[in-house]
């Protein structure tokens, strides 16, 4: 059996708030393997994003382990942190985050040009996940000329584009109408049994939930509920 | 790559980067521009006044103090036999300086008058006219401030009193001959000059000179017994005090430029900081180092600056051109105060200039480029994603 994608022990996040500290997590306990399509479920304020951004490595924990695809991030630098999310994960974000000065292709292209992967390929692997996302027409525009659902269905391209291990996703449907908001839930899944890259969404979308194999509900910056779900309805 | 995504992100702004590009192009302009002005303004007065005065230099009589207008009584004498021999070569030209008055219109006027050989071309003055007739009348040459400001014109006569080596006065009546157009007012304000031989006459001091200028290249004379040979330098260093007391003036000019130019970067630098704190976010989420990031924007500064560089070659180059070939007519005539100044201000553009000025202008763009992105270092990727700054 391969080892877990991501293993928490013991989660306390807290920032700062004035002279004292705000607990985001605590006594967080969590293992996700390989291929997972796990959402963190909650009210806002619960702390999803931000175990989330603990473990993509864009935030540090105050206290406990958290190893993610073989590295410890409580320990890494920076550096090593930006490394693992270059080569190994990708993010996507409720409002998209694409280059508004790039288009289509050049956003996607992004994480490729990061690894350093040559111009052929680099062209071939952005085609193909344009495709995966059905943009294939729309390859050369800039986001402004875009829908929010081209937009989010760019922001996938791009997070997948690398053929990560690991795709984060932070209310990916938050913005989007229920239609586009189901199209990209299929787009994803999809993508996660074909690829086995293992899926993590924070959300609240109900629409969203009935994709997930796995729900994680947090309140209150503690883990209330973990639920493993054999047969998602919508996957049925 | 980060040059890559600095061209990609720089052409992808559009206009934003066009209105960065021209106003850094047009500081770059001016600074070339005013620095070209102040290069030739420097350049010219040198020419002129080697060309007018200095020649190649100077032999002095040991007495003589340009300066200290009472030591000219005394310093004249026979100049040595080396010099004697540069002169009958034409390799050199003597000039005779005493103190006279003259009354044009009936005003006294006290004035330097200097007697020079009218056929000389060792200093670029109008001398030959010296040789018209004159029926008796002491021919002078005199510069066109000189005529203003005594009010004497062409062909007006007017009396000239000088003290003789016996120190006995006498007078006679000049008649202006020739009045010359002059930028360096050394040659032109309270000077008359009138043919050495006459001047040697009328003081009694046949053969006698002052000073004797060489032409340019003339090697150093050997066994000029106690005269004082007075090199280019040393002519130039009143000169050479005034460009350098100009100095600060130019330099402070250049500052408030390039802090112009500075200024339009670093803003724009911070604006952009500002605005895609959110691209900032999403390189560090795609993997992007916070190191990397802050070579991007300084790179995109960079660039900025480079192409400003190729902006004002394109658009400015051709003005630059124009003004080094046609120059710049200047409103009005500074030599009147004082100033050795063209009436058409030739700007030069050294290949120093520019090459300085360019090298100088990179390094502080991207020092300028370099110290805002130094706060994207700072910022917290999680703040940066959703477009907080930190």
């Amino acid at each position: 059996m391969s080892k877990p994608v991501v293993e928490i022990q013991n989660l306390l996040k807290q920032f700062p708030v004035g002279g004292d500290f705000f607990t985001a997590l605590k006594e967080i306990d969590l293992t996700l393997e390989k291929g997972e399509f796990t959402g963190l479920v909650g009210p806002s304020g619960s702390g999803k994003t931000t175990l989330l951004n603990i473990i993509g490595g864009l935030d540090a924990p105050t206290e406990g382990t958290v190893n993610v695809l073989n590295s410890n991030l409580g320990t890494a630098s920076h550096n090593e942190r930006a490394e693992i999310r270059k080569t190994k994960m990708g993010f996507i974000f409720q409002s998209y985050n694409l280059l508004p000065v790039y288009t289509v292709f050049e956003n996607v292209e992004l994480p490729l040009i990061l690894n350093k992967v040559d111009k052929e390929e680099r062209k071939r692997l952005v085609e193909k996940a344009v495709e995966s996302v059905g943009l294939s027409d729309k390859i050369e525009s800039r986001p402004n000329m875009l829908s929010g659902g081209e937009c989010q269905r760019t922001a996938i391209a791009r997070a997948i584009v690398h053929q990560p291990v690991l795709v984060l996703a932070d209310e990916p449907t938050a913005n989007l109408d229920a239609e586009n908001s189901h199209h990209i839930m299929k787009i994803l899944v999809q993508l996660n049994q074909e690829l086995e890259t293992s899926f993590i969404f924070a959300t609240h979308d109900e629409k969203i939930m009935g994709y997930l194999r796995r729900i994680i509900h947090l309140d209150d910056g503690r883990i209330v509920k973990d639920e493993h779900i054999s047969n998602p309805e919508n996957l049925s | 790559m980060l040059f890559k995504l600095a061209i990609k992100n720089l052409i992808g702004a559009g206009l934003r980067t066009w209105l960065n590009v021209f106003v850094t192009a047009l500081s770059f302009f001016m600074i070339i521009f005013i620095s070209g002005m102040y290069d030739g303004m420097r350049k010219h007065a040198r020419q002129v006044t080697i060309d007018t005065e200095v020649a190649g230099g100077s032999y002095w009589h040991p007495e003589f103090d340009p300066l200290d207008p009472f030591t000219f009584e005394d310093s004249h004498g026979q100049p040595p036999a080396t010099i004697q021999n540069a002169i009958q070569k034409q390799q050199a030209v003597p000039v005779l300086v005493s103190q006279a008055s003259i009354y044009p219109h009936g005003r006294i006027m006290p004035v330097v008058m200097k007697g020079i050989e009218p056929s000389q071309e060792i200093v670029n003055l109008p001398t030959n006219t010296l040789l018209e007739k004159t029926d008796g009348l002491i021919p002078v040459l005199i510069g066109s401030g000189m005529a203003d400001y005594t009010k004497l014109k062409l062909g007006d006569t007017f009396m000239i009193r000088w003290l003789d080596v016996h120190q006995s006065y006498d007078a006679d009546e000049g008649i202006v001959v020739h009045i010359m157009e002059t930028e360096n007012f050394k040659v032109d304000m309270g000077t008359i000059w009138i043919p050495i031989r006459k001047a040697q006459t009328m003081l009694s001091m046949e053969n006698e000179a002052t000073y004797v200028t060489v032409a340019k290249n003339v090697p150093l004379l050997n066994g000029t017994h106690n005269w004082i040979h007075r090199d280019i330098a040393y002519l130039m260093r009143d000169m050479e005090a005034l460009i350098e007391a100009d100095e600060p003036g130019a330099q402070i000019m250049y500052l408030i430029l390039l802090a112009l130019a500075g200024m339009g970067i670093f803003n724009s630098q911070i604006l952009s900081i500002f605005r895609r704190r959110k691209e900032i976010g999403t390189l560090m989420a795609v993997g992007m180092t916070r190191s990397r990031v802050v070579g991007l924007f300084t790179m995109e500064g960079g660039m900025n600056a480079f192409l400003a560089l190729i902006m004002t070659i394109v658009l400015g180059g051709p003005f630059l051109i124009y003004f080094a070939i046609y120059g710049i007519p200047m409103p009005i005539d500074y030599t009147e105060m004082g100033l050795i100044m063209a009436k058409r201000l030739m700007p030069v553009y050294s290949i120093a200039l520019l090459v300085s000025t360019t090298l100088f202008i990179a390094f502080v763009v991207l020092i300028l480029s370099y110290l805002p992105s130094r706060r994207i270092a700072k910022m917290k990727p999680t703040d940066a994603i959703r477009g907080k700054i930190t």
